[in-house]
């Protein structure tokens, strides 16, 4: 399996993965599991930009977060290339790594989160920022130099190394942030929503800041988003993740030509844009909770629940528009290719 | 409707003063969707904030007209502007969660600007049915403090028990006797007039189960069901206008949509004027007629929405709608050019580096 994966350059793929958060009562009994991820499959191409795109609460974070073994899943497994691996550790499975060796794969993944200013203390210089993993990794030599490189790969000087972060703008402060996960080399970048507090023009310089450092250092970039515009924009494949499921995942052009699983569609069509004659899909209610009940009269009320809330959604007439009903994409399909390396659940 | 004159604001800050605006002129017609796009800090929010003298202590209007209907009300007294503040002019924030009282209830905040806007409405409604106006449960509070005397009064009542002395719990016992013979005494009261049309305002921006969500506080329903309780409080004073400042920016694409398609319908049931604030083009496209773009404090450019996603007319729209990204094109590393408002001290350092690149013009 290991072998094949190199050929096909597969730097990480994800098997079967699950993460169930129990929720207790007041005895501390599980009452109810959230299915955060439920059976995730994925296999991320090296040097390539891999999309996650979902509404909150569909998982996306979740899944990062066990991707960096921030979180231990339940279920299923993460196996590493041997580009990430180069045969120092035991294994090439992610939960069999022991604490030595998971610091040595962290040094390998940089995260860019979503708020620049949560992520930076305010009360560390620039330079102590930036120049934090290299310390903490025991790289101390010739440091004033590193991030003054660093600096300047992300478009800003020697200058700004003795600031605080409250002195810059959102923009900058991002940069800072890609900055600092750059440090150590790594060979993934995982980008959590990078540009979603940031203005449009400001959106497009750091787009093009992470294109040209993908070129420069050949990165692998996870990029998770909910805005369509941007991940057309950076992705060559794209996962459309739905209450904790994968339910479609293509290329990026293949997939915004010809969507396939109704959540695709509507999200596509609810993404404004300027074509004003085009089909509209929309969908009716909100997001469903991702809570299952073990006791069985209980789930069954709380689906009880949702038909009601069909009976309701049916009375309002449709304007031109087509609607889908939250409940009808509860239905759990498996994967099926639709087309070249196109795969969806539906019928 | 509202027509906004060369507008002025300064913020007096302490590292100087601050020129929000300077000089904006709108014009929004009756039943007509405006749309006010620009960037942070442009002064989109400032523009409304300052046509309903929102503004913090620190900003103050130094120039310009505001005309509401013709009428003027840039020196408006305090109870005027009370009047119009959600009497004629509604609005809605961009975060429902911190816009809502955490600790009302949904049937509570909406019945607040009935009572100061629809009195009259109510009054007649109450009439006809043979209702009580509002309040239909007399001598009762919050739950919580309910909650909270009927547990102080049970705990005395045992340890007097407790202590031997049966007749220091007697106070207690009436207290606790009389909430229950109030609670029976009122037991069939029908809903008020105040109640029924919270309900009415709350079926109108199509929210299911009104009655459930009347009863609910904020932190109870989900962000597409907070934003329409939102509106449905702009709407409840039966205004003629709508001021809605970045009402999806704190929603997802699909819950945006589902708020966009309410704000259309509802302007085309009331034919009211509907005043968007924006940074989202995208948004724009889809539900304005007319869009105006700012950039430092200032309105840039003008027009219907075809014409100006079509044809463009100045630089900096030009460079905002290359900003957008799209698969196939490249975008452009265009500087921001943000340089700070304040006059008295001579622009930040922090954007020197930006200075450097491409200068947009600014006329």
């Amino acid at each position: 399996m290991n072998k094949e994966s190199v050929n096909n350059q597969i730097i990480i793929s994800i098997k079967n993965l699950c993460k169930h958060f129990p929720v207790k009562n007041v005895w501390g009994t599980d009452v109810a599991l959230v299915k955060a991820l439920d059976g995730v499959d994925l296999e991320i191409e090296s040097g390539k930009t891999f999309g996650i795109v979902g509404e909150s609460g569909c998982g996306k974070t979740t899944l990062m977060r066990t991707l960096l073994r921030l979180v231990e899943p339940t279920s299923g497994s993460v196996v590493l290339s041997e580009e990430i691996t180069k045969n120092q550790f035991l294994s090439n499975s992610l939960e069999e790594l022991t604490s030595e060796e998971l610091r040595s794969f962290r040094r390998q993944i940089g995260v860019v989160f979503q708020d620049p200013m949560g992520a930076l203390n305010p009360r560390m210089l620039i330079k102590d920022i930036v120049s934090e993993p290299l310390v903490i990794h025991g790289k101390t030599k010739e440091i004033r130099e590193k991030v003054i490189s660093l600096l300047n790969n992300v478009g800003l000087g020697e200058e700004h190394m003795y600031r605080y972060p409250h002195e810059f703008s959102g923009g900058q402060r991002q940069r800072i942030v890609i900055a600092r996960a750059l440090a150590l080399d790594p060979k993934i970048l995982v980008l959590d929503e990078p540009t979603s507090a940031l203005d449009v023009s400001v959106q497009a310089q750091i787009l093009n800041l992470l294109n040209d450092l993908q070129k420069k250092y050949e990165l692998t970039y996870i990029f998770i988003s909910h805005d369509l515009s941007v991940i057309e924009y950076m992705c060559d494949r794209l996962a459309v993740m739905y209450l904790g499921k994968v339910v479609e995942e293509a290329d990026t052009e293949e997939l915004f030509s010809n969507p396939q699983h109704p959540y695709t569609k509507a999200l596509l069509s609810a993404t404004p844009n300027f074509e004003k004659h085009k089909e509209k899909i929309m969908i009716l209610g909100d997001v469903p909770s991702p809570i299952t009940y073990l006791d069985q009269t209980k789930a069954e009320l709380a689906t009880e629940i949702t038909e009601q809330e069909r009976l309701e959604i049916k009375t309002i007439e449709g304007k031109g528009i087509d609607y889908i009903v939250r409940s009808s994409l509860n239905e759990v399909l498996p994967l099926k290719e639709v087309g070249t390396s196109h795969y969806a659940r539906v019928k | 409707m509202l027509e906004i004159k060369d507008l002025k604001t300064n913020f007096n800050t302490y590292d100087g003063v601050v020129k929000a605006l300077n000089g904006v002129n709108l014009t929004i017609k009756d039943g007509e969707i405006f749309g006010l796009v620009g960037e942070t800090g442009s002064g989109k929010s400032v523009t409304c904030y300052s046509a309903l003298k929102l503004l913090p202590k620190t900003g103050e209007v130094v120039g310009g007209n505001i005309l509401l209907n013709g009428e003027d009300i840039t020196h408006a007294s305090e109870d005027r502007l009370r009047q119009i503040r959600g009497g004629e002019i509604g609005i809605i924030f961009q975060d429902p969660l911190s816009a809502l009282n955490p600790v009302m209830t949904v049937n509570e905040q909406i019945g607040e600007i009935l009572l100061l806007h629809q009195d009259a409405e109510i009054n007649k409604l109450a009439s006809e049915k043979g209702i009580p106006v509002y309040k239909s449960e007399k001598w009762k509070a919050s739950p919580g403090v309910e909650f909270t005397i009927m547990a102080f009064c049970i705990s005395f009542i045992s340890l007097f028990i407790m202590l031997g002395q049966f007749t220091f719990s007697l106070p207690f016992l009436f207290v606790i006797g009389m909430m229950f013979l109030r609670d029976y005494l009122q037991r069939d009261i029908p809903a008020s007039a105040l109640d029924l049309m919270v309900i009415d305002a709350l079926s109108r921006v199509k929210l299911p189960n009104p009655k459930q969500i009347a009863r609910s506080y904020p932190h109870e329903l989900s962000g597409g069901m907070q934003q329409r309780v939102m509106i449905a409080m702009a709407l409840a004073g039966k205004a003629k206008m709508l001021i809605a400042d970045e009402p999806t920016t704190a929603l997802d694409v699909t819950i945006q949509a589902q708020i966009l398609q309410l704000i259309k319908d509802i302007q085309k049931e009331e034919n009211m004027a509907v005043l968007l604030i924006t940074h989202d083009l995208g948004v724009v496209a889809e539900t304005c007629e007319k869009v105006a773009v700012m950039y430092k404090g200032k309105i840039v450019e003008e027009a219907s929405v075809d014409q100006i996603f079509t044809n463009p007319r100045h630089e900096y729209t030009r460079a905002l709608l290359s900003a957008i990204p799209k698969s196939e094109k490249h975008l452009p590393n265009l500087s921001t050019n943000k340089k700070s408002a304040r006059t008295t001290k001579s622009e930040s350092s922090i954007d020197d580096f930006l200075k450097v690149k491409k200068e947009i013009i600014d006329e």
